[in-house]
């Protein structure tokens, strides 16, 4: 005899894998996300725009231009000095550097414009052009350097965007499948009165509860699964973490969502009103809690507020487990700042929740 | 029985002393308005019996107190042989409801719904076999969204025989259906109580009252003002000296609607 709970759950996993909408909004848009954001970040590290002016023509010009295009931070254009004096206005050069005609037949001055408003970028163009020219005095003055540089290859683990991303859009995605389909369904089943005609069968209430909780826990881990794995399949994401210490992390964070729904669920009286208060709730945290920035990129007065969302601690300690391997033990400030969440949550859906429409 | 249920649980049937439902003094109050004030009545095994009145009489309160979906403040209401208050869980094993308006899970069949329900009650049921009692048969596999009205209240007294009720409730059972769907639903719940089971029906169609029920009450302000069978409460009123302004002719306009469009249920 199958139990009234395995058949709730089975029938609530054939409901949900039904619904395209619900498909939608809890994988395929976290997928999107990832791909979007991965393609745009896709190369990481910014290059330098270097444009050279090359009125000398010989040999040596053309050496200098040569060695510039191996050099990887460089992006290298030439052209006249009209022309790249005016991509240097318009901001399409970091800076500019004009090769005289007279280089290579004695002492010459190198003129170089930079962009005062990029000073990181200017400042690299600029440095690695100095490296040349200091290079290039050298040689002439048949000078040995007295200092070199001796540089090791180290194996650094190189961490992308999109290692940064998809952590974080896991906990996204956790909160937006906790909060909108349990805060959405319930208030639904009221409405339509789905839920007074179960109450009319001897159905018992923690069976109907655990079933949909099960559902929405089998659908996180769908989720995780499926952005760690295409985080790896399409954009070599660096995940070193314990595939069980994140599912058991993101368990938490749903949750403090799930128990947040139920709140909504308890005093919205449409599906108009849920989408008003989950938005209410779900915007601000998708944006300031470091899901797609990091969080030392807002101003320093909102950190403090933002270090203790319910959300950045989710991010936090799915980041640390994925990227760095962290233990749970290793993320145990983030995972108590969630149980402190959870506490508050579960107290609210307790107090909240009704089974007939307020 | 005929819509081929197994039962799971070995309770003993509870004892009825012939009747299915027993309420004495039966109050609740919501706040300052008195909902129900005190009613008494005893339902019949195996009778249809309805309860009438205009709306926010009481009907729908009575009901879902003795559906086990709300509790009263005071009274006694013993539903197929249990005390409701003391035993609401196992009252709803016994009973079968089908509720006004009620709706159903989307992206689940028929079958599929009735598999559920009848998981509910720890039970397994041929659903086939109950939809076909209902005459929905050919749309086991449909979603209950594309049925037509009566097909859905039909569908829907099928979700309220998956445990083979000794008392079915009907709220409403034919408000918006056309006059073919009403007078099929009819012969369902003349057919449910040929079964052997006692209906409850709330209606505001005397027409429906006058077909279907043994005896009906007639609530008004919370209170039972009347409760006889409906041909004895006409004589009543006849006899008072009751005569209509214009004699009723032999036909009225609904015989003409059915002579015109025929019997035969539409539901395309």
């Amino acid at each position: 005899m199958r139990s009234p709970f395995s058949v709730l759950t089975v029938t609530a996993l054939k409901m949900y894998v039904r619904n395209r909408q619900v498909i939608f909004f809890n994988l395929f848009f976290p997928v999107m996300i990832v791909v979007i954001f991965g393609l745009i970040n896709g190369n990481g590290n910014v290059a330098v725009h270097l444009g050279v002016v090359d009125q000398a023509h010989n040999q040596v010009s053309q050496l200098v231009i040569s060695q510039l295009q191996q050099v990887k931070a460089v992006k290298l254009n030439t052209g006249s000095l009209p022309d790249e004096q005016a991509a240097l206005q318009r901001g399409d050069r970091d800076a500019v550097v004009v090769l005289p005609a007279s280089l290579g037949s004695g002492p010459v001055a190198i003129p170089a414009y930079y962009n005062a408003g990029k000073p990181q970028e200017s400042g690299a163009a600029l440095a690695i052009m100095n490296r040349f020219v200091d290079e290039a005095s050298m040689q002439y003055a048949h000078v040995q350097p007295s200092f070199t540089l001796d540089a090791r290859p180290v194996n650094s683990r190189n961490l992308t965007y999109v290692d940064f991303l998809v952590p974080g859009v896991i906990a996204l995605s956790v909160m937006q499948t906790g909060l909108f389909s349990v805060a959405f369904s319930f208030v639904a089943l009221k409405q339509q009165g789905i839920l007074r005609r179960l109450m009319a069968t001897p159905m018992r209430v923690p069976d109907f509860l655990a079933s949909r909780i099960v559902t929405y826990l089998v659908m996180a881990v769908i989720q995780m699964a499926l952005l760690v794995g295409l985080g790896i399949l399409l954009y070599h994401l660096h995940f070193v973490g314990n595939i069980a210490y994140l599912i058991i992390a993101g368990f938490i964070g749903a949750a403090i969502f799930m128990a947040i729904g139920f709140s909504i669920s308890g005093f919205a009286r449409d599906e108009g009103a849920v989408a008003a208060f989950a938005n209410l709730i779900s915007f601000p945290m998708m944006f300031l809690s470091g899901v797609f920035f990091s969080l030392s990129n807002e101003p320093g007065w909102l950190q403090p507020i933002t270090r203790l969302l319910p959300l950045t601690f989710l991010a936090n300690a799915l980041r640390s487990i994925s990227l760095d391997g962290a233990s749970l033990w290793a993320v145990r400030s983030d995972l108590l700042g969630l149980a402190v969440w959870l506490v508050v949550a579960l107290v609210l859906a307790v107090r909240l929740f009704k089974w007939e429409i307020a | 029985m005929s819509i081929g249920t197994s039962a799971a649980s070995g309770q003993a049937i509870p004892q009825t002393h012939g009747f299915a439902i027993e309420v004495e003094g039966l109050r609740k109050t919501y706040g300052s308005l008195v909902a129900v004030d005190g009613i008494s009545f005893r339902v019949q095994e195996r009778e249809i019996f309805g309860i009438l009145g205009p709306n926010g009489a009481g009907k729908t309160t009575t009901v879902e107190i003795l559906e086990g979906l709300r509790q009263a403040d005071s009274g006694r209401a013993v539903v197929a042989g249990i005390d409701v208050r003391k035993e609401p869980q196992r009252v709803k094993s016994l009973i079968g409801v089908q509720l006004q308006a009620s709706a159903f899970f989307d992206f689940l069949n028929l079958v599929e719904l009735l598999d559920m329900f009848a998981a509910l009650y720890q039970r397994q049921v041929d659903a086939r076999a109950l939809l076909r009692r209902v005459d929905l048969e050919e749309k086991a596999s449909s979603r209950v969204k594309t049925l037509s009205g009566g097909q859905k209240q039909r569908f829907s007294i099928a979700t309220a025989l998956v445990n083979e009720p000794r008392v079915l409730f009907l709220d409403e059972p034919t408000t918006g259906l056309d006059p073919q769907a009403r007078r099929n639903l009819w012969e369902l719940a003349q057919g449910i109580r040929q079964d052997g089971r006692t209906i409850v029906l709330t209606t505001h169609y005397m027409d429906e009252a006058e077909t279907l029920c043994d005896r009906v009450a007639v609530m008004d302000h919370g209170k039972i003002i009347a409760l006889d069978p409906p041909s004895a409460l006409v004589s009543n009123l006849l006899a008072k000296g009751f005569r209509r302004r214009t004699v009723e002719r032999e036909a009225n306009l609904e015989d003409v609607f059915l002579d015109l469009t025929g019997h035969e249920l539409r539901e395309a």
